[in-house]
């Protein structure tokens, strides 16, 4: 018979974990209220000086573009979403895991495969060319970041809306086909309802990226009429060195996130991405075949042109003379190095949190452990690396010296958010279902974690990393301010090469960029297996 | 009389391919039991036309069935859960079931009139997520009255009932069945609807029927 441990008589069930959680978020707290003394110190011992700041335009730029971007991203995820729902052929499956990658991809490498095909010099110059016209069209400005960013956010949505389709019930689908609904009722009465519970919470995600994003700005901007407050705080430092401005900028965006964007969150949905549920296909009128088909190739053309573009440019002239290049290697090593330091401290911080904040019974205890990870939210990453830039200068040290530590340390707490909001739903289904049985069976925390949360959590670990790992490879927010010509990762390099004019070396970085990509996002989703039906 | 004779059909990776023959009279009850994947589902899903057979034929008083689509056909199932839409209201749900071009005062009349027999008069302005399991099992029924077609199909129709509901639904099906003259055929692994329901039964195993 096996004897109670003393220890655990001790200690009320989940005490380690809650120890942890609370410990984890504690400290995330401390860094945060470090960065932000170091912000706000800047901001009053500065008071007096002058700023060319324009912050309501900033503001309303910002604002406007975000707007636009999650109205146009839903709409076009809706519609792909739909279209992929009714459509059966083979490849189906890799396409709807191309749309999840976008959700990683980098945006530095998106604008740079937009300038491939709109730009002057670009696929559709090539093509008037051949009739003797000229393309007098222009990828830069707010048409051309919206493009940027509905082709990213666009499919990403479309990956999570198809996953409430495909689980639509097939009793429910059934029940509409005897009953002859029309491909227009079919969707008012089974598909929207399906969607609708998700488009709040989805579009204040796509907002919140979108108000934050910064190389699609920086890159399809055309000039100070598009600059959105990220782009406007790294001008500040690294090209007007106005600190003052700056902080400024990073106080705004802080009040803004803070007052309407962390609301917005409270409806954010399982940003799960994984596979369909759907085991009963309903043929459609050969009108809305058609329709679907038009609508998936349309989507197909606007999100995999860029890519490609990307790919045909990158893998040809320029690639050995980058392959060749001893800088190319460093800032790979440095990308890779960062990245996954920087995925496994996402993994840690995330089950910290999740373990811990579960553990307690207590809502407000569960808020409140929850909460620090939420901090991108409300401290996008060009502040978040300013914080960071004036914390580690306010030591005395040189800012480029903390550059490792900072990056992996940021990026990761960028990816956090996301990193909950995957592990969140499938520990408290975990929970729902086992933690009675592990409650009375007396399992320890470490039992509970090693046999029950660890096996059936396998492809969330795995999103995780992936997540985390990309994000940061395609970070270009938090390298801005520390990026070097000695401390470079490859996104800082293509951004560097972009600015010298060597575009067949940007065009090379970029390709390789985009396919380590993807590359690292489907990897570990294919080692890291769902077990649940095992 | 509904007639399925020697229909046939395999799931991908099935090595022995389903094998359905059997016959509903007018008025009639057929239960079919089985095993969990045994195939129960299987065979509505053939006679609904959710399903293509590789071989065989399912014809109602010798009209071919196989060539219509499931909304062609002369059939209404109901399953045991998702019947009804559950943002809208009941009179709605039932209206999905009328034929298009209905003018609206013979939409509620029929209504009214439907929601009398299964027992749930005045319900029609309710929501559906208002309605207990039962009552959304009878609203379900009530628009298969609207539907008018021959062939009735109940697919474990009363597993997520309390015993008092689920007999309550029995008498009901058996009343409806004898008064509309409706083909009915029930998937079920309850005992009680093999007891009180059926007026035949069938066993479902080795991926055919055999009368019990």
């Amino acid at each position: 018979m096996r004897s109670a441990n003393p220890a655990d008589l001790a200690l009320p069930f989940g005490f380690g974990r809650r120890v942890t959680g609370a410990a984890l978020a504690l400290a995330i707290a401390a860094l945060i209220l470090v960065l932000f003394t170091s912000i706000l110190s800047v901001s009053v011992a500065g008071s007096s000086a002058s700023s060319t700041v324009d912050l309501p335009h900033l503001l309303r730029m910002t604002a406007i573009q975000a707007a636009l971007t999650t109205v146009l991203s839903l709409a076009a995820g809706v519609a792909l979403a739909w279209a992929l729902n009714r459509l059966k052929f083979p490849g189906r499956d890799a396409l709807a895991s191309l749309f999840a990658a976008a959700i990683v991809a980098p945006g530095l490498v998106i604008a740079f495969g937009l300038i491939a095909v709109w730009g002057r010099a670009g696929w559709v110059g090539d093509f008037f060319g051949l009739f003797g016209l000229e393309w007098t069209g222009s990828i830069f400005g707010l048409h051309g970041i919206l493009a940027a960013h509905v082709i990213l956010d666009g499919a990403f949505a479309a990956r999570v809306l198809l996953t409430r389709l495909d689980a639509v019930p097939a009793s429910r689908l059934k029940i509409g086909q005897s009953l002859g609904l029309s491909p227009l009722k079919r969707f008012m009465l089974i598909d929207w309802p399906a969607l609708a519970g998700s488009l709040p919470g989805l579009g204040a995600i796509i907002f919140l990226l979108a108000f934050t994003s910064f190389p699609i700005v920086l890159l399809l901007g055309g000039g100070p009429a598009n600059q959105t407050l990220e782009v406007a705080i790294y001008s500040a430092v690294r090209l007007n060195f106005d600190l003052e401005g700056a902080v400024l900028l990073a106080l705004a965006q802080l009040a803004f996130c803070t007052l309407v964007i962390a609301p917005m969150l409270y409806f954010t949905p399982d940003i799960s991405v994984g596979g369909s549920t759907a085991d009963y296909h309903w043929p459609q009128t050969t009108g809305a075949n058609t329709l679907a088909i038009g609508v998936l190739g349309l989507g197909l053309a606007g999100f995999a042109m860029p890519l490609v573009a990307v790919l045909a440019n990158g893998l040809g002239p320029g690639l050995s003379n980058v392959l060749t290049s001893e800088a190319f290697w460093d800032a790979t090593w440095v990308s890779l190095s960062i990245g996954m330091s920087s995925a496994l401290l996402t993994l840690l911080l995330a089950l910290g949190l999740s373990l811990g904040r579960s553990a307690f019974n207590s809502p407000f205890a569960r808020l409140t452990v929850g909460l620090p990870a939420y901090t991108y939210l409300i401290v996008p990453a060009v502040v978040l690396s300013l914080g960071f830039f004036l914390a580690v200068r306010g030591t005395g040290v040189r800012p480029q010296s903390a550059a490792p530590f900072v990056l992996i340390t940021a990026n990761a707490l960028l990816a956090l958010p996301f990193a909950m909001a995957v592990l969140g739903p499938a520990l408290n289904a975990i929970d729902k279902r086992y933690a009675r049985t592990a409650q009375s069976l007396a399992l320890s925390g470490w039992q509970r974690w090693r046999y029950v949360e660890m096996p059936l959590l396998h492809r969330e670990l795995g999103l995780i990393l992936a997540l985390g790992f990309c994000f940061s490879l395609g970070d270009l927010g938090t390298i801005s301010l520390f990026g070097t010509n000695e401390f470079a990762t490859l996104p800082w390099l293509m951004f560097r090469a972009l600015g010298a004019y060597r575009s067949n070396d940007a065009a090379a970085i970029a390709a390789l960029l985009l396919i380590l990509t993807f590359v690292a996002f489907w990897l570990p989703t294919l080692v890291f297996k769902d077990k649940r039906d095992a | 009389m509904l007639d399925l004779k020697n229909v046939r059909f395999a799931y991908k990776g099935m090595e022995h391919p389903y094998d359905f023959t059997v016959q509903v009279q007018p008025g009639e009850i057929v239960l079919v039991a089985g095993r969990s994947g045994s195939g129960k589902s299987t065979l509505l899903d053939l006679i609904a036309g959710f399903r293509t057979p590789t071989s065989g034929s399912v014809r109602l008083d010798e009209k071919d069935l196989l060539p219509l689509p499931p909304e062609e056909r002369p059939v209404s199932i109901l399953f045991q859960n998702d019947n009804l839409f559950d943002h809208l209201s009941v009179a709605r749900n039932l209206a999905l079931g009328l034929p298009r071009g209905t003018s609206p005062a013979d939409e509620t009349a029929a209504i009214t009139e439907a929601l009398d027999q299964v027992g749930l008069p005045h319900y029609g302005d309710r929501i559906v997520t208002q309605l207990s399991g039962g009552q959304k099992q009878r609203v379900a029924l009530a628009r298969t009255l609207l539907r008018e077609k021959p062939v009735v199909l109940l697919d474990e129709p009363f597993a997520n009932l309390d015993a008092e509901t689920a007999e309550e639904m029995r008498q009901l099906v058996k009343q409806l069945t004898n008064k509309q003259n409706w083909h009915t055929v029930i998937v079920s692994h309850l005992s009680e609807d093999a007891e009180v329901l059926a007026d035949r039964a069938y066993w479902l195993e080795n991926y055919s029927l055999a009368e019990a």
